[in-house]
């Protein structure tokens, strides 16, 4: 035997089956394969159905392109990119977008790094509270805030009760009541929290060793952030950018409220408006040009994974947390923190509620005020005599919810830790980078399409599928299809920073793979497992776009309900559901803390 | 107890134009404790980890007790959960989410022995290696130092046949790294296991090993007994990494136009084959002779600097622009700047060709050299002080 490996140069024919001889005892491999397989029939078929539809004759159209339904055509795409009506059709929605992303991005990411940098490096009075109320805002359905908005600076352009400034007298201009302004304003709250978490993450983990290292070395403050620290939380500022850019692209309920009443429009409500006048073409070609920017979004993510797998600390070391003097900027920067909680949480929350006790909007006298619409009964009201707390089929929307999310989000969770697991993992790069590559694209495709798309692909039976239409489950796989992109890159990254020695030790100590999951890379990875879940399950429980198409009355989740009841003009009512949502929301974000026993303000309070 | 065989093993990593492990062929014998000695990124690790199954080969074989478990002609692959071998890695790789005594017993409960013996033989196993008080603690309430041990007990406890160690000792204080060397030679008496123990180490490597393997760039240099690798070098790198203080280097081909330096000394002496085909020429500090008398075979020289080192002494001596360290263990009688008479020994000569090669002298050579030379000084003479200034007293 030694005389054969001396001899000469293995073949590519002995080295091919040699690599699978070592790839036959990386489970991480079938796992890989498993779970291509499984995303390319959940996320790849639906996108790709969209596609297809921009250049495919809708039935209806037939008359207008002088072809036959399903027939290959161009008038699609001409109608949308080049006719007259291109221009409301596409640029300036795309026009609208972009400068919201970009705006959203630049503002929170600014925010969010000092917020984030306060209150995880500093000795920030009162760290530990407003490390919980910061990220609240991020539990709440952006529409809330959007609603509260409304409830304030509703001006004459629209009907329907007024606004309380309006009926204080006090005429806003459209240009603060609705558009760009308060759609980025409104964005910024809502995905500061997310750079707080992502970056905070990052600082966390940071070995201050490093710094102490740079110090010792006589680098004054300002060149350790700017040359050590920042650096080397690069990767997680950029994955926060990206989230949040491609998050607002796909963004629908904001500007469907603060932007239509102007006719201020985005892609994603250009796209609904397209399905809803039942334009299915042209809203494919709007839904292809958001996967573009997509795309280009994507494209940028993997680039910038290559860099960052070039530094990849060693993890699964405890690292002291070392925390910077403020001195006498202590109290001013908690000032600062305590006007974003105030401006994101206390006063959005405060309005709504106070709108759910007003009888008239506006109006604060004692006799205006009623519990009536939270516990009343014999209302006279037609279709809701009870407040919504004693009402069933408030409380029927709210199990549907916990249900359907809780197990979909459980779901892309542990999908999310598998995929991590597998794409570092696994011999063949191929695999991993497919795996990346398709559990982002979910993002890339806006909510109202991707429901769409699931609803022409499982609404009838296909080969060992049931048609899902109706049940509960067609919500669950959307939602786990739609939720992919979180659950796997907090997956990747919780791999990544693992590393591969812990588990190689266990190998060493003679632990099978079950072992070594079981007992070694779980709980490592309970906290990034329970963020995992966490997040989806809070992006979930608020999202509208999948529900509103997905959802039929015996699914009916909270989004849906109340926005029936907002169609009612029981805006009362409709408000005091969306502070339910926000409130199971946020019991469930302390409900997986305690379970875990980590999770998002993890490691602040010690 | 297995031994274990590699044979032409060799492993380019992904992306790495230059193998880091290059044709490398050793055996470790049943029972052995063999050292890989060698600079920073010279593939120990690497090795350590093919051995253990952790890294596959590229191309070449890897065979524990006859058994391939590696082997890319033969397309095997034998994972390391089922190779049984033990390793303890370079930075611990403890797990951060169990206490020490669950990081030292996991093994022993993945073999399903018994609780009471479980526990008994993690007692035994912290005690020795002084982590006994640790036992509640995670991973990162430790000290480097603590830490290397808890990877060095997770091992121990398991008993593996073959235990490989990746600088087990390199984060320890000399008393405790004496204490746990101790610990090791001890488990290896009596268990009889095969150890396989990377160091940057040279001395840690000469008291441990039966046997020293010497890398460089992924390849091996020399493999030998400690003696054998300090007392007859088989290429310059190998004469350069071993001994401290370093030896000394003479280059002898440079020396045509200088009128009389130690070079055309050393030359002056040597016979025909080694003058044309040695480049360079080797000197252990401690084999150099300084005496007050001048005879025909004695350079004069000045002492520059007078370094002592803790029971023994480095002196540097002149000789023209050439510079040579002398070291002793007994206190030098001379004081700096003063002028002595110095011997080298031509028997304690290294002659290495252009390749970097050590030169082989022939029977007709040496007898040539002796008879020259046994006017002079007598060779046993040299051959005693020799032996009492070596600084590697010969294990037992
Ligand atoms: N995963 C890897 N990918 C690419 N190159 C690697 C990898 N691991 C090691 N190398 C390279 O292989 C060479 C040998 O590395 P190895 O870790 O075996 O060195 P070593 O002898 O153990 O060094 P040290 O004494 O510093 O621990 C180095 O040049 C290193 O850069
Ligand atoms: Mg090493």
């Amino acid at each position: 035997m030694l005389t054969a490996a001396e001899q000469k140069k293995p073949t590519l024919w002995q080295r091919a089956r040699h690599l699978f001889a070592v790839a036959r005892h990386e489970p991480a491999n079938l796992i890989g394969l498993v779970l291509a397989i499984f995303f390319a029939y959940l996320i790849l078929a639906p996108v790709l159905s969209i596609l297809v539809d921009s250049f495919i004759v809708q039935s209806g159209d037939e008359a207008r392109t002088h072809q036959d339904e399903g027939s290959f055509t161009l008038y699609y795409i001409v109608r949308t990119l080049y006719s007259r009506i291109s221009e409301i059709l596409l640029w300036q929605p795309l026009y609208n977008t972009l400068a919201i992303a970009a705006g959203t991005v630049v503002f929170s990411m600014s925010i969010g790094v000092v917020l984030a940098w306060l209150v995880n490096r500093t000795n920030m009075a009162g760290r530990a509270w407003f490390a919980t109320a910061l990220i609240v805002p991020f539990m709440l359905p952006t529409w809330t805030f959007a609603l509260a908005w409304t409830t304030i600076f509703k001006n004459r352009t629209v009907g329907g009760q007024p606004g309380w400034l309006e009926s204080l007298g006090i005429t806003t201009s459209n240009s603060v009541a609705y558009g760009y302004f308060p759609i980025v304003f409104i964005l910024v709250l809502h995905y500061t929290p997310l750079v707080i978490l992502i970056v905070g993450n990052a600082l966390r983990r940071l070995d201050t060793q490093m710094e102490d290292s740079a110090r010792v070395l006589g680098a004054p403050s300002r060149t350790i952030a700017f040359s050590i620290v920042l650096p080397l939380i690069r990767p997680a500022l950029m994955s926060a950018a990206l989230l949040i850019f491609a998050d607002c692209i796909g963004e629908f309920a904001v500007p469907y409220i603060l932007g239509l009443p102007v006719r201020y429009d985005t892609l994603a409500t250009g796209l609904y408006r397209a399905l809803d006048t039942r334009q299915n073409g042209v809203a494919a070609v709007i839904a292809a040009v958001i996967m573009i920017i997509g795309v280009i979004t994507l494209l940028i993510d993997v680039r910038m994974m290559k860099e960052a797998r070039r530094f990849v600390t060693v993890g699964g070391k405890g690292n002291m947390d070392r925390l910077r003097k403020l001195g006498r900027m202590r109290l001013p920067a908690s000032g600062f923190v305590g006007a974003f909680v105030l401006i994101g949480v206390v006063l959005p929350l405060l309005t709504l509620f106070l709108s759910t006790i007003m009888i008239l909007p506006g109006r604060f006298t004692l006799e205006n005020f009623t519990f009536d619409y939270w516990i009343g009964s014999n209302l006279d009201t037609v279709a809701l005599s009870k407040g919504i707390l004693l009402t069933p089929e408030f409380w029927q929307a709210a199990w549907n919810t916990i249900v359907i999310v809780g197990s979909s989000s459980m779901i892309s969770g542990v999908l999310g830790l598998l995929v991590g697991y597998a794409v570092l993992r696994c011999s063949f790069k191929g695999v991993g980078s497919f795996l990346r590559q398709i559990t982002f694209l979910p993002y890339l495709v806006p909510g109202i399409a991707f429901a769409a798309a699931f609803l022409s692909l499982f609404a009838v039976a296909r080969g060992p599928i049931p048609a899902l239409y109706g049940t509960p489950f067609i919500l669950i796989i959307a939602l786990v299809a739609e939720k992919m992109p979180f659950a796997s890159r907090s997956g990747i990254a919780a791999m990544t920073q693992l590393g591969k020695e812990p588990e190689e030790a266990a190998r060493i100590a003679g632990a099978n793979w079950f072992s070594r999951m079981g007992k070694i890379v779980i709980p490592i990875q309970a906290g990034p497992l329970a963020t995992g879940i966490l997040l989806p399950f809070i992006s979930g429980i608020k999202g509208v776009s999948l529900f509103i198409i997905l959802a039929i009355p015996s699914t009916d989740v909270l989004t849906t309900y109340s926005l029936r009841l907002l169609d009612y003009n029981y805006d009362q009512a409709a408000n005091a559901v969306v502070l339910m949502i926000a409130l199971i929301a946020w019991l469930g974000t302390v409900l997986i803390q305690k379970i875990s026993g980590t999770g998002l303000a993890q490691g602040l309070e010690n | 107890m297995p031994t274990i065989t590699l044979t032409n093993l060799t492993k380019c990593y992904d992306g790495n134009t230059e193998p880091s492990v290059n044709q490398v062929s050793l055996t470790v014998e049943d029972g052995e404790f063999m050292c890989l000695l060698g600079p920073s990124g010279c593939g120990k690790t690497t090795i350590l980890r093919m051995i253990a199954g952790i890294e596959h080969s590229t191309s070449g074989e890897i065979a524990v007790d006859n058994l391939v478990v590696d082997s890319v002609h033969q397309s095997c692959f034998i994972p390391p959960e089922q190779r049984r071998i033990g390793l303890v890695f370079q930075n611990y790789a403890l797990w951060p989410h169990m206490t020490v005594e669950r990081n030292v017993d996991f093994g022993l409960r993945l073999q399903k022995v018994p609780a009471q013996e479980r526990k008994e033989r993690c007692l035994d196993v912290m005690g020795k290696l002084r982590i006994l008080e640790y036992a509640d603690r995670y991973p990162s309430q430790l000290s480097g130092g603590q830490q290397q041990r808890v990877a060095l007990a997770r091992m121990l406890a398991v008993n593996p046949g073959v235990l490989l160690l990746d600088e087990p000792l390199s984060n320890l204080d000399a008393t405790l790294r004496l204490e746990m060397r101790a610990e090791l030679r001890r488990l290896h008496q009596t268990f009889g296991t095969t150890i396989i123990f990377v160091s940057h180490d040279q001395w840690e490597a000469m008291t441990l090993a039966n046997t020293i393997a010497v890398m460089n760039k992924g390849q091996l240099q020399q493999i030998g007994t400690p003696d054998e690798i300090y007392a007859e070098p088989s290429n310059r790198f190998v004469a350069e990494f071993i001994g401290n203080p370093k030896i000394n280097l003479i280059k002898l081909k440079e020396s045509n136009d200088k009128p009389i330096n130690v070079a055309s000394h050393i030359l002056a002496r040597q016979s025909q084959a080694e003058s044309r085909l040695a480049e360079v020429c080797a000197i252990r500090p401690e084999e150099i002779i300084l005496t007050d008398n001048a005879t025909s075979h004695t350079l004069p020289m000045t002492i520059e600097n007078i370094m002592p080192t803790g029971g023994s002494w480095v002196i540097e001596l002149s000789f023209g622009e050439d510079r040579l360290f002398h070291s002793t263990q007994s206190r030098p009688k001379w004081r700096e700047g003063d002028q002595i008479n110095a011997n080298l020994p031509t028997p304690s000569l290294h002659f290495f060709d252009h390749d970097g090669n050590r030169l082989a002298l022939t029977d007709n050579d040496k007898e040539l050299d002796n008879l020259l030379l046994s006017s002079a000084l007598p060779s046993h003479k040299y051959a005693n002080q020799k032996h009492t200034n070596q600084p590697y007293a010969k294990q037992a």
